[in-house]
């Protein structure tokens, strides 16, 4: 789920109620910054340098130190994705047991190159490392649930039920 | 049949609720063990042979033993659920079929180090098993198992669930360590190890939620039941993930001292569609490839070690003849060099430059010299690195073209 | 003390000290990239291995620390095996730009290949690609593909100034150093990263493409820009005198020294020196009468100042001393004033924006030699005139002639108009400096000052510490030092002897005044000596935990992994 653009990053004081929450789990503050970032990315649906600068006031850090921590990761989107996240895992099972060719077979059925967005704004596409779900391959993790044994009517089923 | 000890529950349904596993004797007992002395917990694990589960093989009571004595500072207890072993999904099963029992596995193991906080860090792309995880936390702490005073016994667990957001190398434990820290998953040097100083800079013990899932039953039922369950040097059962070229993929639980052989034939149900066996990668992508003749092989970690590989994880992904290998190892490198955290030269460099030649041998664009150069490359860097992970990398990088090479070298243009 | 043997040298050092630490207490020389004496451990570089006791695997001697009878071996087959082979490690996306590399000449990535490396490259995939020639901010310059991502300016920023502008973004060898987007690199110490930087990848923009570091010649010297006296060298280029745009002076770099400025030295203080090789220089001595300027010599021109004492009566000459001056001309004029008996004698003259101060390096006294001043005497006493007094009597013509010593009344904190007025209504200015300035053009005699970079001498710091800076280039045009201009001002005043050198002038002050009892040349060496009357202050910021390292000139073992 993408925010519109122009939105300004800040919480709620509710959520600002729950960073400090969090900060107050760990023996050291620092250690919320990744929950605290998910929370960011789940309210405005990707971190902007704008996000990560607000997000870096709030723990005492250079601005610098949190884009280490964004870059790094791959599951911090930069860019506001399509509603929906399509991962296809690309590693050594999946591949074995047909992975290009789910690949190759969203590609034709989202008409996007893997890493893309659909120009409706429905799905982002990726291809990603081991999801650890080796014994449904070929596998692909779709928002929060992963989904197995990808045959292309399995793959149009999902499809169809991505808004 | 051999007795099924972490997997037991798995096909109730619910099982992964607080009222299914106090059904078939979770948590029974423990208020005792709260009552044991901490040393003789230790003692216990140490002498059951439990070892890590997670990659390393580490003895996990020796590991507990190295916590300093009269130190002033807290303990921590970290969970590696960052699972991320290319082969391997053991502890998503745990986490979403029972997590009580790695609950309970953290309140002996946390009361036997010392530890009064505890993080489990879940590898972030686990949505559902976090949240069935977390509402077991929730379970406990409503119950009286988690929290202060727990069962009356005095003593006092807080349990963390921490979230990663998508790295292989915080799995690594001193990565994971840097990652609950609020940094990029840059593991460590060492010394100073976890147990001296870790976590926050405190003393902490990191472990496997498989690893952790066997205390309770340990405990309860001795440590040399555990270690006669499997071989002189490694006690108990493991859970064996099974993919690839199978009949019938999944996880397996059973004495460690099964052989692969027996695993995929006897267990798995062999190679579907008639196919032969061409190698199999018996411990996670890390774990250097067996061909089709070494299977006989009993999947120990000292077996394996024995056997020139490793049991690391316990991922087993089986290739049938229509694999190809050179294929197999690009797709490998390619991971390698995604994961590479960067942090240290050899392996930021060498696993990004070897993915590009296992590429260019794949679209037979190879050179000549090419595989003895990625052999050469891999050994210069194994051992000269901050942490395993090259290492890991290496496994593959050499077993694959020094067990295969006939197939490598039929990729490269003759010139 | 442990005590441990290194390539079968014993040698005893403090608990705590790292091998690299320990090896270069015996001179032995453990190649490394990331670690640096004055930062927090990083052992990421994996340069520095060296082979302990029987472990059959070398390990790295930044993250080792010394323990009793540990047996280190740094030249063995498999250290050597080792360096080679990180050598590569380094090489393999590093972009051949060394042909266009400011760099070239002090790079560690060179020195070490050629001494530790000399393989046969065989990688002949495409190299990663990054961002090149990306300036951060007004000093220095990024080229992401040289980077080998040591992590020195990342901690830098973090540990020594604590702005944390630098990250190492991404991972595996796609990592980048950079700022956060959109910021700049302005911290007042942000060169420095330039100096630690061991490769190309970190350069400075002023002197960017200026000359070739193997046509510089270097010598000690300290900073005259603040009251700190960072030591530092002055590298000039005298061999190709069309390069570096004809200036001499080509950089200022810190010189190692651990109680006052460690291994940095801020940003002004590093680009100060422009003045030097600048057109605004007073070559010659002038003298003016009404509009006309008329260059003529010193011959011409000393008789003619000493004539001004004489004809003035002691009160009503004023002299206003500068705390740019060294030792050695302060003693000198102070001998003089006192031998005509003038006592309008001051040196205070307040900036027009009052420094700034903070806890690393920088003094809000932007003079380095105040304390010399005052320990030499020239502040006023004894019921002479303050330099502010010293002004309203010119303005009301009780003093009629003015030696004034490089300072710009009109860019002080006095008004402009006032200061004007008074320059203007002097019967005799004399001017001593060494470049034009607001006061000059008024002047009636301009005697041309040599720089500091032009002659020897000694500052006091704010801590009352001596230090001795030499001579890197001759005085441009008839410029002299104001210790030879005052000596021969003397001697044609019946003061003698005359000093010939400056350490004749340092030889008296000591026997002079007793302050710098006791205190020589000799003594000072390259680290100078507190005055025996002061007590110093405390370092900076923490003393290096990894061991003191010497001093060695930075031309001589490159700026990079070595104080």
């Amino acid at each position: 789920m993408s925010a519109p653009s122009g939105v300004r990053a800040q919480f709620t004081p509710e959520q600002l109620a729950e960073v400090r929450r969090l900060q107050g789990l760990y023996p050291d503050k620092r250690a919320a910054l990744l929950p605290v970032l998910q929370l960011a990315q789940d309210t405005f649906g990707y971190i902007s340098l704008e996000t990560e600068e607000y997000v870096a006031g709030l723990f005492d850090l250079s601005p610098a130190h949190v884009h280490e921590v964004v870059t790094f990761y791959t599951l911090f989107f930069r860019e506001p994705t399509g509603r929906h996240v399509i991962s296809v895992c690309h590693n050594l099972t999946c591949h074995l047991l047909g992975a290009p060719r789910v690949l190759a077979y969203l590609e034709a059925r989202l008409g996007v190159e893997i890493g893309g967005t659909t120009p409706d704004g429905r799905v982002t596409f990726l291809s990603v490392e081991c999801l650890c779900a080796c014994e449904m391959a070929p596998m692909m993790q779709v928002n929060d649930r992963y989904e197995g044994l990808l045959t292309p009517e399995r793959i149009d089923r999902i499809l169809e039920g991505l808004r | 049949m051999a007795e099924l000890i972490l997997t037991r529950n798995f096909h109730l349904p619910e099982s992964r609720t607080l009222r299914v596993y106090r059904a078939t004797g979770g948590y029974e007992g423990l208020r005792n063990v709260l009552a044991m002395p901490p040393a003789t917990i230790i003692e216990t694990v140490k002498k059951s042979n439990l070892r890590g589960l997670g990659g390393a093989g580490f003895p996990t009571g020796v590991k507990w033993g190295f916590i300093p004595k009269g130190h002033a500072s807290p303990v921590y207890l970290v969970i590696n659920a960052d699972e991320g072993e290319p082969g391997t999904f053991k502890d998503r099963y745990l986490l979403e079929r029972d997590p009580h029992a790695l609950i309970e596995g953290m309140i002996i193991s946390a009361y036997a180090i010392g530890s009064h906080l505890a993080f489990v860090y879940i590898r972030g792309e686990y949505v559902h098993p976090w949240r069935v995880f977390s509402a077991a936390v929730q379970e406990a702490y409503a119950a009286g198992l988690l929290g202060k005073n727990i069962l009356g016994s005095g003593f006092d667990l807080d349990v963390v669930v921490h979230r990663g957001a998508g790295a292989y190398i915080c799995g690594e434990e001193t990565g994971l360590i840097s990652s609950l820290e609020g940094k990029k998953g840059w593991p460590k040097l060492k010394p100073p190890f976890p147990a001296i100083r870790g976590a926050f800079g405190a003393p902490t013990i990191v472990n496997n939620v498989e690893t952790i899932c066997h205390v309770p039953p340990i405990i309860k039922r001795g440590a040399a039941w555990f270690a006669g369950l499997g071989t002189a040097t490694q006690g108990g059962t493991r859970m064996y993930s099974v993919s690839g070229h199978v009949a019938r993929p999944g996880v397996y639980e059973l004495p460690v001292s099964v052989t692969l052989r027996s695993l995929i034939y006897e267990h798995a149900g062999g190679m579907p569609k008639g196919k032969r066996l061409k190698a199999v990668v018996p411990g996670g992508s890390s774990a250097a490839i067996l061909t089709a003749d070494e299977i006989d092989v009993a999947m120990d970690v000292d077996g394996l070690k024995n056997a020139g590989t490793m049991a690391g994880s316990a991922g087993v992904i089986v290739m049938d003849e229509t694999v190809s290998i050179p294929e197999a190892l690009m797709v490998v490198a390619r991971f390698y060099a995604h994961e590479s955290c960067g942090q240290c030269t050899p392996c930021r460099e060498a696993t990004g430059w070897i993915y590009k030649m296992t590429r260019r041998i794949v679209e037979g664009k190879a050179r000549k010299d090419d595989l003895d150069t990625i052999l050469d490359v891999a050994r210069r860097g194994a051992g000269t690195t901050i942490c395993a992970f090259y290492d890991g990398a290496v496994g593959p990088y050499i077993s694959y073209i020094e067990k295969f090479r006939d197939e490598f070298e039929a990729l490269i243009p003759h010139a | 003390m442990p005590k441990l043997t290194i390539n079968d040298k014993e040698v005893e050092v403090r608990a705590g000290t790292n091998l690299i630490e320990a090896a270069r207490q015996l001179e032995i020389e453990v190649p490394h990239y990331c670690y640096h004496p004055g930062l927090s451990i990083a052992g990421q570089c994996r340069l520095c291995m060296v082979e302990i006791g029987n472990n059959p695997r070398p390990q790295i001697a930044c993250n080792t620390q010394v323990a009793e009878g540990m047996v280190v071996r740094t030249e063995t087959p498999k250290v050597l095996e080792a360096r080679r082979s990180i050598m590569e490690f380094h090489l393999i996306n590093h972009p051949l730009d060394c042909p266009v590399c400011d760099q070239a000449g002090e790079c560690w990535l060179q020195i070490y290949y050629m001494k530790h490396g000399l393989y046969e490259p065989r990688m002949v995939d495409e190299k990663v690609h990054k961002p090149k020639a990306v300036p951060l901010g007004p000093h220095v310059i990024l080229d992401v593909e040289r980077c080998i991502l040591c992590s020195r300016c990342v901690r830098f920023c973090d540990e020594i100034t604590g702005t944390g502008e630098l990250g190492i973004f991404q991972r595996g060898d796609q990592s980048e150093i950079g700022l956060f987007p959109g910021r700049e690199l302005t911290n007042p110490y942000s060169a420095n990263v330039i100096d630690i930087c061991p490769v190309g990848a970190l350069t400075d923009r002023d002197f960017r493409f200026a000359v070739r570091v193997w046509y510089l010649e270097t010598a000690k010297s300290i900073c005259p820009g603040c009251s700190r006296g960072c030591n530092i060298e002055v590298h000039y280029n005298l061999r190709r005198p069309h390069h570096n745009q004809g200036r001499r002076v080509a950089r200022l770099k810190p010189r190692y020294h651990r109680e006052v400025n460690q291994w940095w030295i801020c940003d002004a203080g590093r680009y100060g020196y422009k003045f030097v090789d600048d057109p605004s220089r007073l070559l010659f001595p002038v003298r003016r009468v009404g509009s006309q300027a008329v260059e003529i010599s010193w011959e011409e021109m000393i008789p003619l100042v000493a004539a001004q004492f004489s004809k003035y009566r002691p009160d009503e000459i004023g002299v206003l001393a500068s705390p740019r001056m060294a030792n050695e001309d302060l003693f000198l004029l102070k001998r003089l004033v006192d031998h005509l008996g003038v006592r309008n004698v001051d040196f205070r003259v307040p900036p027009r924006t009052p420094g700034d101060e903070d806890r690393i390096l920088i003094k809000a006294d932007k003079n380095p030699n105040t304390r010399g001043v005052e320990l030499t005497g020239l502040s006023s006493g004894d019921g002479g005139l303050d330099a502010r007094r010293l002004m309203s009597a010119v303005r009301e013509r009780r003093i009629k002639c003015l030696w004034v010593f490089h300072h710009d009344l009109l860019a002080s904190a006095w008004p402009e108009g006032e200061a004007r007025e008074a320059l203007g209504v002097l019967d005799c200015l004399i001017f001593q400096g060494s470049n034009q300035n607001g006061v000059s053009p008024f002047a009636h005699y301009v005697l041309p000052s040599a720089t500091w970079v032009e002659r020897e001498g000694t500052f006091t710091n704010f801590e009352g510490r001596v230090q001795r800076f030499w001579k890197a280039v001759e005085p441009l045009g008839a410029s002299l030092p104001d210790w030879e201009i005052i000596a021969r001002i003397g001697q044609a005043l019946g003061l003698g002897p005359m000093p010939v050198k400056a350490e004749d002038c340092f030889k008296a002050l000591a026997a002079g005044v007793g302050a710098f009892a006791g205190l020589s040349y000799r003594e000072l060496r390259d680290t100078g000596k507190l005055v025996p009357s002061e007590g110093g202050s405390p370092p900076p910021f923490r003393t290096s935990p990894h061991g003191i390292a010497p001093a060695k000139p930075a031309l001589e073992r490159p700026a990079g992994s070595d104080p």
